[in-house]
């Protein structure tokens, strides 16, 4: 009996303590877009790292497609039920998420606009309050993009360009190909772009928009995509016309299927972005926002540009975060 | 009367069955699955059972019921229309554009959400009626219609944003503590009821669903019937994009995008027949919440969005494949 009532007492005291370190824990929600792009994948990863060593717990969820949008907001609204210490929410529109993160900051619970989909005029006529927006400067990879075909072609380089844009009405895509567009304008005036078009970071609808821009311009010489996925899609029809060597791809995002295209040669660039790094100091830095510190209002988390060159000489440190 | 007599004769169980078939034209088997799955919820998850999470969940199938209903009245009477999700999109899009673009007072963004929806209903209405081309093409057509319209409207295909506060509180307002769409999707709910079950335009809506060669036989006006039936589906669409646009106070163009899908899926656990004739408005709503309730429970425990898609695709073979044992079953009786 004596060796029941101890085994008892030990399974209680070991719960005990269980309930009492998980009370102790803060839990933050993190809403992503989607798992299905790998860049969301990286993301993930960097939020376990951030924390493990930020000491926290999380609960990561997401909807079925980068399109889901009312499924998202569903989805946040049902994650505030577990009444989270923070919020970090990856929002798939600039509007969708914002009656989901008003109750959040009815709540008092701190909201970080994970990768800067929010436009933060929108937050003001809503009235929604943002802890920090975090995430690379979309103007400046778009920039970093147009420098990269620039330093490829030249400066008197002439010829059609095409740009695939994101989502439309995403701030995120947005951002990329005007960043993408001024900076080629001002450095490579030769360089036309033919056309702009929305590739809803869909592959297949990038690689048809390329099908008829090609059509149209078989002497296209360069094509910008606000994202890896819509470029590796425009990278399969290119080689399907038989002109892998004429057209310079230039992707956004770095992730492991560009990575990948890149090492083979197939696409030709990607302004890669560090969610590895997006994700561990979003966490460790709402950390910060909850012990009631300062952080500011805009963290931005550099980018590379990845080409194959500098992936086969892996001497560039930054590289480490690529995942 | 076969049925009383069947009341008479048979178990307690069976008598339940009739009552809940009879009277509130919901079938006993629906509301049981959304009482297990509820109560499976319950158990799994800590804040399943709780007042706000109960609201959460009707205000989350508030768009999706108020297009069941529009799917019900359609498929009772033999048709389809798969253009809701669309007719959804632009009809918030118009609304929205009235008061944000135009600066028209507040209540043009409710008249031209509703009317854009009955518009495009009528349109769909009119092709299959009068040229004859079947409801299937028509609305499929009108999907692709409707979405390029949308996207027209707004402008540079982004949503329009910042709606008037009375419009937005239809969508984000809770009188008495209830969301308003879920105020809203109730009432609509309660007259389509008695719309479908009690009146005669309900009767002959099942009637030409059953058999419209004998509906029109007994003097039934079909082609009249079916344009007015459309053009409620299309007002049931415009409805529904009144209330996400006001949910999220924007009209967005990209808005309802594969809705018809889950509408007719809905329609179909709460036990309308695909083929026509049978159906009810009361049951679309439990078919509504029973994949409600099942996305707010998978997403409270944190189980994947894939899951939840093959669990929904699951529950709709599950619920006809239930109806068909028992229509059997009747027949044989």
């Amino acid at each position: 009996m004596t060796k029941l009532r101890l085994a008892l007492m030990a399974s209680v005291i070991a719960f005990a303590s269980t309930a009492a370190s998980a009370a102790d824990k803060p839990v933050y929600g993190v809403l992503m877009k989607t798992l299905a792009n790998p860049f969301w994948g990286a993301m993930e990863q960097g939020v376990k790292a951030g924390a493990d060593a930020a000491g926290v717990e999380y609960y990561l969820q997401a909807a079925e497609s980068d399109q889901a949008a009312e499924p998202q907001l569903n989805l946040c609204n049902t994650m505030l039920e577990r009444k989270p210490a923070v919020m970090i929410t990856a929002a798939i529109n600039s509007n969708i998420l914002l009656p989901c993160l008003k109750s959040a900051n009815d709540m008092g619970i701190p909201v970080v606009d994970l990768d800067g989909n929010l436009d933060p005029a929108i937050n003001e006529k809503a009235g929604v309050k943002i802890a920090f927006q975090i995430g690379s400067d979309n103007e400046a990879a778009g920039a970093q993009g147009a420098d990269y075909v620039v330093s490829k072609l030249g400066k008197d380089a002439k010829g059609p360009v095409l740009v695939i844009e994101g989502l439309s009405g995403n701030i995120t895509g947005q951002k990329r190909a005007r960043g993408f567009a001024e900076q080629l304008k001002k450095t490579a005036p030769g360089l036309e772009i033919v056309a702009s078009l929305p590739g809803d970071w869909d592959r297949g609808k990038a690689a048809n928009i390329t099908n008829d821009i090609l059509t149209k311009h078989p002497d296209l010489v360069a094509i910008f995509a606000a994202n890896d996925g819509m470029a590796l899609g425009a990278v399969e029809t290119v080689f399907a016309a038989n002109r892998g060597e004429q057209v310079t791809i230039v992707g956004v995002d770095g992730n492991s299927d560009a990575v990948k295209s890149i090492k083979e040669g197939r696409l030709t660039a990607s302004v890669a972005q560090l969610p590895y790094l997006v994700g561990k100091q979003a966490v460790e830095s709402v950390k910060l926002v909850a012990e009631g510190k300062e952080v500011p209002a805009v963290v931005h988390v550099p980018t590379m540009v990845l080409t194959k060159a500098v992936l086969d000489a892996g001497t560039e440190p930054m590289l480490e975060f690529v995942k | 009367m076969q049925s009383s007599y069947i009341a008479a004769q048979s178990s307690g169980w069976r008598q339940l069955q009739f009552f809940f078939d009879s009277k509130l034209h919901v079938r006993l088997e629906s509301i049981i699955v959304l009482l297990v799955l509820g109560t499976a919820m319950t158990v799994l998850s800590p804040y399943f059972l709780s007042v706000s999470n109960f609201l959460n969940i009707l205000l989350a199938t508030s768009t999706i019921g108020v297009l069941a209903i529009g799917t019900t009245l359609i498929l009772c009477s033999g048709g389809l229309d798969l253009s809701i999700g669309s007719i959804l999109g632009v009809a918030g899009v118009v609304g929205a554009y009235f008061c944000v673009e135009l600066e028209w007072p507040w209540p043009m963004a409710i008249i031209g959400a509703l009317g854009a929806g009955a518009l495009a209903g009528y349109v769909n209405g009119l092709f299959i009626t009068q040229l004859r081309i079947p409801a299937f093409i028509v609305t499929l057509g009108m999907l692709g219609i409707a979405r390029g319209i949308a996207l027209l409207i707004a402008p540079n295909g982004g949503a329009i944003y910042g709606l008037p506060a009375p419009v937005v509180y239809l969508g984000q307002g809770r009188p008495l503590g209830i969301p308003s769409p879920v105020v809203i999707l109730i009432l609509v709910a309660i007259l389509s009821h008695y719309l479908l079950a009690y009146s005669r335009f309900g009767r002959h809506t099942l009637a030409i669903g059953d058999n419209e060669q004998a509906g029109r036989a007994t003097g039934i006006p079909v082609e009249r019937l079916r344009r007015k039936l459309y053009t409620i589906s299309g007002l049931m669409a415009g409805l529904a994009g009144l209330i996400f646009m006001a949910r999220v106070n924007a009209g967005d163009p990209t808005a309802g995008f594969t809705y018809e899908l889950t509408a007719i899926t809905a329609a179909i656990i709460g036990g309308t027949s695909l083929f026509g004739g049978k159906g009810s408005i009361l049951g679309a709503i439990v078919g509504a919440l029973i994949m409600g309730v099942l996305q707010n429970g998978l997403n409270l425990l944190a189980v994947q969005s894939y899951y939840q898609q093959i669990a929904i695709g699951a529950v709709l073979i599950l619920a006809v494949y239930i109806d068909q044992l028992q229509t059997e079953k009747e027949k044989k009786a």
